[in-house]
């Protein structure tokens, strides 16, 4: 149990993001391809840095905390799982800001609360997957 | 100051610019993007708080690669250059990852 610790960190930041794909309407989980080609470069590219760090001696891993998995270039496998948990807790984060803010469009155009509500865990219509919201709130349906 | 201190600075450098150079996803001009991080940065304390605490820290660092700053609580400083770059880096792919799927 003790040296699941960061393990068990991680799982909580997943557990505790999930409603933002549920009821916020994030769809991050719900695109798995696109997530693995956004996620697989960064893995790779933070997971070299880490490794050229650990190498070094920047920094190291409670013994007591870790699992003690060290995976290719002694890469403990909680850095991994961090390269892959952290940045999906923030891609959630940034499609569920942008699925209420759609929301908050759409009610500010005049279409019922209880509408909007219920359609919210969609999230953002698929079309025009931009980056700018002010654009996606001008078009709400 | 040291090789944390440096590396994490230039990871944001590189980020930033393969945003605004090669990439243009509008991130950065975009009202989600900000609220978000602003999210993110909130949940950093707490969880970076607690792998980096000094007490009873999961991960250590040498003092002598970074500033040596650390806040709040023992989080060093280097840490929210590292976290502003790595979650702008996946949600930068995102997007264009999300542009090219619909184009």
């Amino acid at each position: 149990m003790e040296h699941g610790q960061y393990l068990w960190l991680m799982a909580g930041c997943l557990a505790i993001t999930l409603p933002l794909e549920l009821v916020l309407g994030a769809r991050v989980w719900r695109r798995p391809r696109r997530l693995l080609r956004t996620v697989l470069p960064l893995v790779v590219v933070y997971g070299l840095w880490d490794a050229a760090m650990i190498a070094r001696g920047s920094w190291s891993y409670s013994e007591r905390y870790t699992t003690g998995v060290l995976l290719p270039l002694r890469i403990p496998l909680e850095e991994i799982v961090f390269f892959v948990v952290i940045p999906i807790c923030g891609l959630l984060t940034l499609e569920a800001v942008g699925s209420v803010l759609h929301a908050l469009g759409r009610l500010r155009a005049g279409e019922p609360l209880g509408r909007v509500l219920r359609e919210l865990p969609r999230g953002v219509p698929e079309a025009p997957a931009t980056a700018d919201d002010r654009s996606a709130r001008v078009g709400a349906r | 100051m040291g090789v944390y201190t440096a590396t994490a600075l230039l990871s944001v450098a590189l980020v930033v610019a393969a945003e605004l150079l090669w990439w243009r996803t509008g991130l950065f001009t975009s009202l989600r993007y900000w609220l978000a991080m602003a999210i993110v940065l909130g949940f950093q304390i707490p969880v970076d708080g607690w792998l980096t605490k000094l007490s009873d820290p999961i991960v250590l660092y040498a003092e002598s690669d970074m500033t040596g700053v650390r806040a709040p609580w023992d989080i060093p400083l280097e840490d929210f250059a590292f976290g502003f770059g790595m979650v702008t880096l996946a949600m930068a792919l995102w997007v264009r990852n999300g542009r090219r799927e619909s184009a």
